[in-house]
């Protein structure tokens, strides 16, 4: 194959969406609303896991909080007739992600796990990710971050500490997907369990309403979670074929 | 009316000037660049103690993983502590004098300061371990370092993996003795990508190929983030 051919190929390729045929994983998060009391134990575990900045008064004024996972409140009724709904939302990890498409370096892109990945050191910071997530789950640093002692010295050291200038977002955890890699490769096993991978929020999560695992498995907890009548995606209708599945709350009449 | 191009013959000869300030000032940032970004060196920074890894791992052969025995099992290779030096040297020529520093570091109870010579940014996630185990010599990124008396890699002067600045006198001198070995390459991303694309894993070990690459070891989260 010539080098020209090489090129179309691949560009051909990479012009598709979800431009891999097949994902070698496709990792998949269910939420159970139901299960879910809005605790946020797993917005601290977030916090905690991935390095995430406290950005302080001045900064969160502005809104320039950077909470890769929150919790939504949505009120409804009248006082005191007042009924709460909580949401977690993060990044949904879209298969056809409008965010990818408009990054102008590729710093976001689809990885062959169904990953919607976000390369920090390649990330020029020009925000228009942010501006098509329909989520709204994109956090921009605008500052430089520190962290007092001794807070410093739980920063966690598989994940970069980002600087000012770059956007960033939930990420699946991926050091932990690739520890589970790594760990499976020791074993001398080809695939990861099911199971095996658990996301900071999942892991910590004490009413077990998330779980993480692998979609292209049948038999995998997630797979069969989805086949149920309670899942749903956010923002369907976009057709933005999200890897985060919620379920449903069952409303009973009281 | 009477119309003139003088305006319009004016404003074109601003717009000239201006271009032409612009590809001063283009040519002048692209050398600029190149004298300060693009400037090889070698860094060698000076240890606390005269370590000779020509003499145990090239003269005595001792192999790599003797001492750096984290190398296969951890991301990281690991610097031995000072009771691996004690392991041996407690019989094996306690006399010299740069022995009898290392005993002094081990009845005070001390860890010896050992500067870090290959050090990769931050944003960089690498694993020793899938390397040494996929059977990739410690030689093809670290360079002949059993010919090397103080260990010495290529730096640029203000990117790339080493940040030592080392002065013109340490490199004559470190020229001298290891008669100029030192790592093959800049460590950049480009020394890893072409390696990977290069070669494949088959039953955990790394074999060359003519296209592939590693699978999974393309993708940019493999080691960043
Ligand atoms: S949820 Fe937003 S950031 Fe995440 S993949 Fe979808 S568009 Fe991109
Ligand atoms: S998967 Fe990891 S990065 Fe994403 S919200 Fe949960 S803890 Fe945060």
């Amino acid at each position: 194959m010539s080098f020209l051919d090489r090129i179309a190929e691949g560009w051909r390729k990479n012009r598709k969406p979800g431009y891999y045929e097949n994902f070698d994983y496709h990792w998949t998060m269910t939420i159970d609303l139901d299960q879910c009391s809005g605790c946020g134990a797993c917005v601290t575990a977030c916090q905690a896991e991935n390095n995430l900045p406290i950005v302080g008064e001045k900064a969160f004024a502005k809104g320039r909080e950077v909470k890769w996972l929150r919790m939504e409140h949505y009120w409804e009724g009248e006082y005191p007739d007042v009924k709460l709904n909580i949401i977690p939302m993060l990044c949904q990890h879209c298969d056809n992600a409008p965010c990818e498409t408009v990054c102008p370096v590729s710093a976001t892109y689809h990885n062959q796990d169904g990953l919607n990945t976000q390369i920090y050191n390649r990330c020029i910071g020009t925000r228009s990710c942010a501006v098509y997530c329909p989520y709204e789950v994109r956090y921009f640093n605008y500052n430089d971050h520190t962290w007092d002692s001794p807070l410093d010295q739980q920063l966690n050291p598989d994940v970069s500490v980002r600087e000012k200038g770059v956007m960033e977002k939930c990420t699946f955890c991926i050091q932990r997907v690739r520890q589970a890699k790594d760990t499976a490769k020791d074993d001398g096993r080809r695939r990861v369990r099911d199971g095996e991978v658990q996301p900071a929020c999942v892991q910590t999560c004490p009413s077990q309403a998330m779980a993480f695992g692998d979609r292209n498995d049948p038999e995998s907890n997630v797979s069969q979670t989805l086949a149920g009548p309670r899942a749903y995606r956010v923002l369907d209708e976009l057709n933005t074929k999200s890897s985060v599945v919620y379920l449903k709350k069952v409303e009973t009449e009281a | 009316m009477n119309v003139s191009i003088q305006p319009a013959l004016k404003s074109l000869r601003t717009a000239a000037l201006i271009a032409l300030f612009a590809l001063i000032g283009i040519c002048f940032g692209y050398f600029f660049n190149f004298l300060v970004t693009d400037n090889p060196q070698v860094s060698a920074p000076e240890q606390p103690i005269a370590f000779s890894h020509k003499i145990h791992a090239g003269d005595n052969e001792i192999p790599c993983q003797y001492c750096h025995t984290e190398a296969r099992r951890s991301p990281s290779a690991g610097v031995p502590s000072v009771s691996k030096c004690m392991g041996c040297h407690t019989e094996v020529a306690t006399e010299s004098p740069l022995i009898r520093q290392v005993t002094e570091y081990w009845e005070n109870k001390e860890p010896i300061p050992w500067i870090k010579v290959h050090d990769l940014p931050d944003f960089v996630h690498f694993t020793h371990k899938r390397h040494v185990q996929a059977g990739v010599a410690c030689q093809t990124c670290h360079g002949p370092v059993e010919t090397m008396d103080r260990i010495a890699v290529h730096s640029r002067n203000n990117d790339g993996p080493t940040l030592f600045a080392s002065t013109t006198g340490q490199i004559t001198n470190l020229e001298a003795s290891n008669s100029g070995a030192t790592q093959n390459d800049h460590w950049e991303m480009g020394l890893c990508l072409n390696c990977h694309k290069q070669h494949d894993v088959v039953d955990g070990k790394a074999v060359r190929v003519a296209e592939g690459g590693f699978d999974n070891g393309l993708d940019c989260w493999t080691c960043h983030k």
